[in-house]
């Protein structure tokens, strides 16, 4: 069933792909991005303590997360020939090698201005134990026909 | 991997001439270079969080699309945003936290795009004892037109 402006709800999920965390998904990640920062790449470094904070090994990019939640906003827009207009993330908890994780939408409102229809997503990954490790909100345009 | 041929995957080098965060100035704009975005970096980046989509692969699935031709996802700008910025750009400084980013998507990103990068940080702060930066940034293709805009929150080394 395609999904119009007119059918959706608000409290309508979205599911986005499970995405299993290893070492090498983390390396991959870096050669794809270029973000070399020694977070996700040195066991030894992240033994040190940053501030306040002690991750105690290699942690998974941020935007790997973004990257995530990206992929099931856009694969979802396409298809209802919707458009991927804005998205905004906050970081929760690390992820780490071994985990799983798993974006999920849930459409909050919807909104019609002067020239267009939006649909408002509120998006959160969790791992597998069912922790937030990050939440945000999409904004997917549904151009006027 | 093409895309890392004369990238400093090292980021300890020169960390020492890279800003901290009390020489970053707001409203500063950092300086960046052009890159030219391909097919082959698109297809690693979709690789890295598994993007399967045609409109990125199949050419002549993507010519029948509104697009009219093959683009790169939204989020390319993760790739760009080191891609664009030199080997003394603070983003490197090993132990930068990244602690959210928001970006507006205006147009995609194309294979063969010359892609420019504006950026600056616009706010700087303390809170918690944790050094915080806002940045500010726009992409552009070739003719000027805005692919991308977005901020971001990043916690700095001390």
């Amino acid at each position: 069933m395609s999904v119009t402006f007119e059918s959706l709800r608000a409290g309508d999920s979205i599911d986005g792909p499970i995405f299993p965390v290893s070492r090498e998904s983390i390396r991959l990640f870096c050669d794809a991005s270029l973000d070399y920062n020694p977070l996700h790449l040195d066991d030894e470094y992240m033994e040190g303590n940053f501030g306040k904070t002690h991750f105690g090994g290699i942690i998974m990019h941020g935007m790997n997360n973004f990257g995530l939640i990206s992929r099931m906003i856009t694969d979802w827009a396409y298809a209802a020939g919707a458009i991927h207009r804005r998205l905004e993330t906050r970081w929760i908890k690390p992820v780490r090698p071994g985990d799983t994780i798993q974006p999920v939408g849930t459409v909050r409102s919807k909104q019609t201005t002067a020239k267009s229809h939006w649909v408002l997503i509120d998006v959160t990954v969790c791992n597998q134990t069912g922790e937030k490790v990050a939440s945000g909100e999409a904004m997917v345009e549904f151009p006027a026909t | 991997m093409g895309q890392t041929e004369g990238f400093e995957t090292d980021f300890w080098k020169h960390a020492d001439l890279r800003k901290v965060w009390d020489d970053i100035v707001p409203g500063e704009p950092r300086k960046t270079i052009p890159y030219t975005l391909t097919r082959e970096a698109i297809e690693l980046y979709c690789a890295s969080v598994g993007e399967d989509h045609p409109i990125y692969f199949d050419e002549e699935y993507a010519k029948r699309t509104i697009y009219g031709g093959l683009i790169a996802p939204p989020s390319i700008h993760i790739l760009l945003m080191f891609a664009c910025t030199p080997a003394d750009d603070w983003m490197r400084s090993p132990g930068t936290v990244n602690a959210g980013q928001s970006w507006s998507y205006n147009i995609p990103a194309r294979p063969g795009d010359v892609i420019t990068l504006q950026a600056r940080a616009l706010d700087k702060f303390i809170r918690r004892e944790r050094l915080f930066v806002v940045h500010d940034n726009v992409f552009f293709n070739q003719q000027g037109q805005v692919i991308c805009s977005g901020r971001g929150w990043t916690i700095r080394p001390q």
